[in-house]
């Protein structure tokens, strides 16, 4: 080492009070030491000439400081080293002023000790010191903003203007921020989107401003100058085509709280936040599926004719109900309807009746609509066996295609099931026709009394011009049950019995019957035939008897009710054990008794028999309704399809059976449950499979994978007032069991609507596609999806502004409990012309303006409880008193009274302005308010205490406007996260230096500006956003920038790979390598040199540039 | 800051009447700072201590403590930025973890724990800076010099 030695007197502060020139005899005693000099100033040119003159003729490597704090003249004297091409970390420090002159000046023996020690520790270290490498990173020339509010837009502007390229990214659906929604601002009262619109406007046309709305960043990674970011675009569901018209948003009958007008009116499910939005299409705010629509098999959009029917639209709303589903009036009525168990309404009181709704609809609209036939425009014929709900559903399906097709049903009746399982007093059968009716008059073909396997075969279909074949045979047989005295007489199938009935063929019963079984099938025979006894002069006698109790029963529970009030009587936990027979006929079932187990593969508790407990009832005829069966017959003529368990066997993806073409589904095949909605779910499935598998495309393409359906927050049902369902009406008792007439009633229109309002519209977007109807253009694409980007900027600066403090966390203060308290931020959408008001001020209860208004300052700001915030939100004190001083010009009778802590109105013309409102006889009271209470005509009985006068004050006010404070918004928050960045106190993003570095953030190369920061004006705003955008051009205009010198770095050959300092960085700069032996790589980009890591290497390897432990300990140990 | 070095009472004498060494680490953000605007006031210090500059108080391992103690300091503390105001997060808490941890060491051999101490301020907080280096020394000075075998 050749180390020179630079004492500066600093002009007396330092040789005032030691001896330099014993000091400097002392360094020269030091190994290494070759130069000493000393200067009045060596901070000075004078300074600057000794140094250079020393290393040329000296030939110095190592440079010691004896001055003042390396934290003032250390950036002068690296500086020098740098460019003799010492590197800066030739420099060593001895702090003779601050460390040692100024604070021992009455010591000046035992300072002059410490000044050599301190020049000693500084040669010691020069010793260790070692030129520290550094890296150039080129800059890409573009630039990140996160936020499209007044600071994005302003600070994109002043980028695009240096010719750097900008994309601004906006998670809302347009620019404007927190600035478009105020009415005006102060202290001018000039209006906001006046100065806002042609920023907006000059953002959108601007050819370097790529603007991308919806758009999230999710990861931000590289070093800055080349940060890599990912970002995720939300659809928009609607196209560049979007004109705004603003047709689509009287279509739309989804209405919800509007955001943009922070809850003071509503907005439709497709919606533009403001007429000078930017860009200006529309959006469609679609959550995913509501809980009903996936619950649905059949995936009706049961949310969307619910809106419709809200808004009195009967006719569209049949048609989203029919859409996927030939049979709305049949479902409205014996639906199991999955979707009522999945509503959400139902957390909150009771669900939405979806299936009367389906019913209503169907019934008003379905027997005026005209069918037209379909034209044919494929030449292949399709075949399908079985004229129930899925046979049906998929003739219809593919007629709607352009298929012929032919259904061949083995009754001389079509309707499967609905027709022959289902009595009519659930379902009238002339409203199965009816539906019926109008698939065949889509141009489906009917062939009925043609059996399968008896008539025709599906192979010889095949073979005769039929593409493809479905087959939709359902459960034609009740199960076979092993029980001694099944083959009695009087012992009857369900399934038969049903199907005799429903056909009109003479059916009788005895007078006692026992139903054996507990799902619908059981239920229809109990209730046939209950009314076979009346109808015959009978008193009822029906007994029920069920293996389990109620809970586990498979019928739905509305129907067992009706059928009690009829007079069924039930046994539950009872098995059978015997039908007793008296010369050939029945005469009683013995009973098992039994009690509940365990839970069974379905979940269900398994009765258990109890031991001994038997018991018998008379009966003369019993019924077994326990489980269906397939018929085969149809497989004579079908090779290569097959039957398993009872199910053909199939594809559960494409519903081909084994053989080529060959489809399968409904309760033959089912891939749900065995219910009719589940079959109308199969044939709409099968025609999709079966289109595909014609038209060559790829079967497995056809379902795509269920989205996560969208549901309101806990928190948000739990604000939802209760009520209940609007009942439907039943037929008298009396009238109902001695007729075949239909027990449960339809509801009228107002019953409907009013049924239909409950809808809590979880998905937002009903997908009842009205919108695409309406819209003129064409623009609304329903099937957009999310997409992803990943782009390569140089800088990137976070503008994620704030959001208004939430006023429902001062309990007291009665906001979102009492409806004429608002905020100061609603009060500004009261105000502004282009509000829900249109500029009138109106109290939210009943429209009338307000006489008396008192406005609460420091809401959640200035407050140490928990539930507020430290800080003074800065802006509140004039953001009451220009809205106290619009009202007073627009209003002068008003009385207003501000009730604040502090009045604060520093900055330009603010203290005047002040003034100004007072004179304009606005009431400033000093004191807070304990609190609010809503009288019975909603006026609101203020209590307050006026510190000055120290007397408490209660009074009667019309509107309470609060002045709630500012936090980060949930992008800020969010945007650190991903950053990487500290926030402060309410979440405010921390700068790297509160007065130096203002908009620097943490992170280099990513800056920060407006209320993301903290709370600030619209001017304040600004000036930051200018000077965040001129940081950016500064860092972009120097083409590269140098690593930092001082970074940590790991040596590869002492790592051990134990990962600590990866879990320790603060900047994530320090990663483990992949493979078998990870060792950590530090991204010198992204270090900001803390040497956490180095302190923390269990092995040695890390290290801190310009302070390892060598440097560090030889300072220490002198 | 002037009335602080007008009242400025002159240091504890130990007992034996020789000096004590006190090593003290400084984070750059902070008490780095308000040493210096601490050495601007002209506030008397005792001359006991001697401040090692780092970026920040993370930096500082047990290594460097025990290393400084074993080396001729009778005591060690480190300064550092106020709980949740670190400039790199936590590396306060780390330092601080590694106070424990060396106190907990020096205690098992015999040590006096005392010895090595944290503070923390603001950059600001000239006060406290003053504070933390006379407390320091006070504790130091009344013990005895550090024994080393």
């Amino acid at each position: 080492m050749r180390c020179g030695v630079f004492l500066c007197e600093c002009g007396g502060n330092i040789s005032g009070v030691l001896d330099l020139d014993s000091l400097a005899d002392s360094a020269r005693t030091h190994d290494g030491v070759v130069s000493i000099s000393r200067n009045q100033f060596m901070c000075g040119t004078e300074g600057r000439r000794m140094i250079e003159q020393a290393v040329e003729e000296r030939g110095l490597d190592r440079i010691v400081i004896g001055a003042c704090s390396r934290r003032f003249q250390g950036p002068t004297f690296e500086r020098i080293a740098r460019e003799l091409r010492l590197g800066e970390n030739a420099v060593a420090f001895g702090n003779l002023r601050e460390g040692c002159s100024f604070i021992h000046r009455d010591e000046p023996a035992k300072a002059q000790l410490k000044a050599e020690k301190i020049v000693s520790a500084a040669v010691a270290r020069a010793r260790f010191q070692s030129d520290l490498p550094r890296g150039r990173t080129f800059l890409h020339r573009s630039a990140l903003v996160v936020g499209g509010g007044i600071a994005g837009i302003t600070a994109a502007e002043e980028l695009s203007g240096a010719g750097i390229d900008v994309h601004l990214v906006e998670r809302e659906q347009s620019l404007g921020g927190y600035m478009a929604r105020l009415s005006k601002t102060f202290p001018t009262e000039d209006c906001a989107m006046c100065s806002l619109a042609p920023q907006l406007t000059g953002a959108a046309l601007d050819p370097r401003i790529h603007i991308r709305t919806l758009t999230d960043v999710t990861e931000i990674s590289g070093p800055p100058g080349e940060f890599r970011v990912k970002l995720r675009q939300r659809p928009r569901f609607v196209s560049e085509a979007c004109v705004g018209c603003d047709d689509c948003t009287a279509a739309c009958p989804v209405s919800v709280s509007s955001e943009f007008e922070l809850g003071v009116t509503k907005r439709k499910a497709i919606s533009r936040p403001f007429a000078n939005a930017v860009p200006s299409l529309y959006a469609i705010d679609k959550r995913g599926p509501a809980p009903c629509k996936s619950a649905c098999p059949a995936g009706t959009s049961a949310q969307g004719y619910v809106a419709l029917v809200a808004e009195g639209r009967f006719d569209e709303a049949y048609r989203v109900a029919s859409g996927p589903n030939p049979f709305p009036s049949v479902c409205g009525r014996i639906c199991t309807h999955p979707c009522e168990r999945a509503c959400a309404r139902g957390e909150v009181d009771e669900p939405v009746a979806i299936a009367a709704l389906k019913r209503f609809v169907a019934d008003h609209v379905g027997p005026e609509t005209v069918i037209e036939k379909v034209p044919v425009i494929h030449s292949e014929k399709v075949a399908i066996i079985g004229a129930g709900p899925a046979g049906l559903t998929c003739a219809r399906d593919l007629a709607k295609l352009g298929y012929r097709t032919t259904v061949f049903e083995a009754l001389p009746v079509a309707g499967g099931m609905l027709k022959t399982g289902i009595p009519d007093y659930r379902l009238p059968k002339d409203v199965l026709e009816r539906e019926i009716d109008q698939i065949t008059a889509l141009g489906v073909e009917l062939k009925l009394g043609q059996r399968a396997g008896k008539d025709f075969t599906v192979d010889g279909l095949l073979e005769n011009g039929y593409g493809a074949a479905f087959l939709a045979v359902g459960l034609q047989k009740s199960s076979e049950v092993e029980i001694t005295g099944a083959e009695l007489e009087g012992t009857e199938r369900a399934v038969e019995f049903l199907r005799r009935l429903n056909l009109g063929k003479s059916v009788s019963v005895g007078d006692r019957v026992v139903v054996i079984g507990g799902g619908d099938v059981a239920l229809d025979a109990a209730r046939s035939a209950i009314r076979l006894q009346q109808t015959s002069g009978r008193e009822p006698n029906v007994t029920l008897v069920y293996r389990r109790t109620r809970a586990e029963m498979p019928a739905l529970g509305e129907e067992d009710e009706q059928a009690i009030e009829e007079g069924l009587k039930v046994e539950f936990l009872v098995a059978p054990l015997e039908i007793v027979g008296k010369k050939g006929r029945v005469s009683a079932l013995k009973l098992q008794r039994c009690k509940l187990g365990e839970p069974d593969s379905s979940g269900r508790r398994r009765p258990v028999p109890i031991e001994g407990d038997v018991t018998e009832i008379e009966a003369d005829t019993v019924v077994l309704a326990i489980g269906q069966d397939i018929v085969c017959d149809f497989l004579e003529g079908c090779e290569d399809v097959s039957v398993e368990k009872g199910q053909i066997r199939i594809d559960r993806d494409t519903l081909m059976t084994g053989k080529s073409g060959v489809f399968a589904g409904g309760d033959a095949a089912a891939t749900g449950g065995w219910t009719a909605i589940e079959a109308i779910a199969a044939g709409t499935r099968a025609a999709h499979s079966i289109h595909n598998y014609l038209r060559g495309e790829k079967l497995f393409e056809v379902w795509p994978a269920k989205a996560a359906e969208a549901r309101p927050s806990a928190e948000e049902l739990a604000r939802r007032e209760v009520g209940q369902r609007i009942p439907a009406v039943l037929l008298d008792r009396s009238d109902r069991c001695a007729s075949w007439a239909e027990v449960v009633g339809g509801y009228s229109e107002e019953e409907a609507i009013a049924e239909a309002s409950r809808c809590l519209a979880c998905a937002v977007c009903s997908e009842c596609e009205a919108c695409v109807r309406a819209c003129p253009a064409g623009a609304i694409e329903l099937d957009q999806q999310e997409e992803t980007e990943e782009l390569a900027v140089g800088a990137i600066i976070v503008a994620t502004g704030h959001k208004e403090f939430d006023a429902r966390r001062k309990i007291p203060l009665g906001f979102g409990r009492f409806s004429n308290v608002v905020t100061q931020s609603q009060l500004a959408r009261l105000l502004a012309p282009s509000g829900p008001t249109a500029g009138e001020l109106e109290r939210p209860s009943d429209g009338a303006v307000p006489k008396k208004i008192f406005m609460l300052q420091c809401v959640g700001s200035r407050d140490c409880t928990s539930s507020g915030n430290e800080h003074c939100s800065a802006i509140c004190c004039l953001f009451a008193t220009l809205h106290a001083s619009l009202i007073k010009q627009h209003y002068p009778d008003v009385d207003i009274t501000i009730g604040y802590t502090d009045l604060r109105a520093p900055g330009k013309s603010h203290e005047e302005y002040y003034r100004l409102v007072q004179e304009r006889g606005v009431r400033y009271v000093r004191g807070r308010v304990g609190e609010v209470m809503e009288e019975a005509d909603k006026s609101l009985r203020v209590r307050f205490e006026d510190t000055v006068t120290k007397r408490k004050n209660e009074e009667l006010f019309d509107l309470v406007v609060l002045s709630a404070g500012l936090e980060a918004s949930a992008g800020t928050t969010e945007i650190a996260h991903v950053a990487g960045l500290q926030q402060g106190s309410a979440g405010f993003i921390k700068e790297y230096h509160p007065k130096l570095k203002p908009v620097d953030t943490q992170r280099a190369g990513i800056f920060v500006a407006g209320t993301a920061q903290g709370p600030k004006n619209i001017p304040d705003t600004i000036a930051q956003a200018k000077a965040a955008a001129a940081r950016v051009v500064s860092m972009l205009s120097a083409g590269f920038v140098l690593t930092p010198a001082q970074v940590a770095s790991s040596n590869l050959e002492q790592c051990i790979g134990c990962g600590i300092c990866e879990s320790v960085c603060p900047q994530g700069a320090v990663k483990l390598s992949g493979g078998d032996n990870p060792h950590s790589v530090v991204d010198a980009n992204s270090c900001r040199g803390c040497g956490i890591c180095a302190a923390e290497c269990p092995s040695g390897a890390m290290t801190l540039g310009g302070y390892s432990d060598e440097e560090i300990l030889a300072e220490v140990m002198v | 800051m002037t009335s602080t070095a007008a009242e400025n009472t002159r240091a504890p004498e130990t007992e034996d009447g020789a000096e004590r060494k006190i090593v003290a680490f400084f984070c750059r953000e902070c008490a780095y700072a308000a040493a210096d605007a601490t050495g601007n006031a002209r506030v008397s210090l005792p001359t006991t201590i001697r401040s090692v500059l780092v970026p920040c108080t993370g930096r500082v391992s047990p290594l460097h403590l025990l290393k400084a103690l074993a080396d001729g300091a009778d005591g060690v503390y480190v300064a550092g930025c106020l709980e949740g105001q670190c400039h790199y997060r936590e590396g306060n808490l780390h330092a601080l973890d590694r106070i424990e941890f060396s106190r907990a060491l020096l205690e098992s051999v015999g040590v006096e724990p005392e010895r090595v101490q944290m503070f923390t301020m603001s950059a600001a907080d000239s006060p406290k800076f003053v504070a933390a280096a006379r407390k320091m020394h006070e504790t130091i000075s009344a013990l005895p010099p550090l024994k080393r075998k």
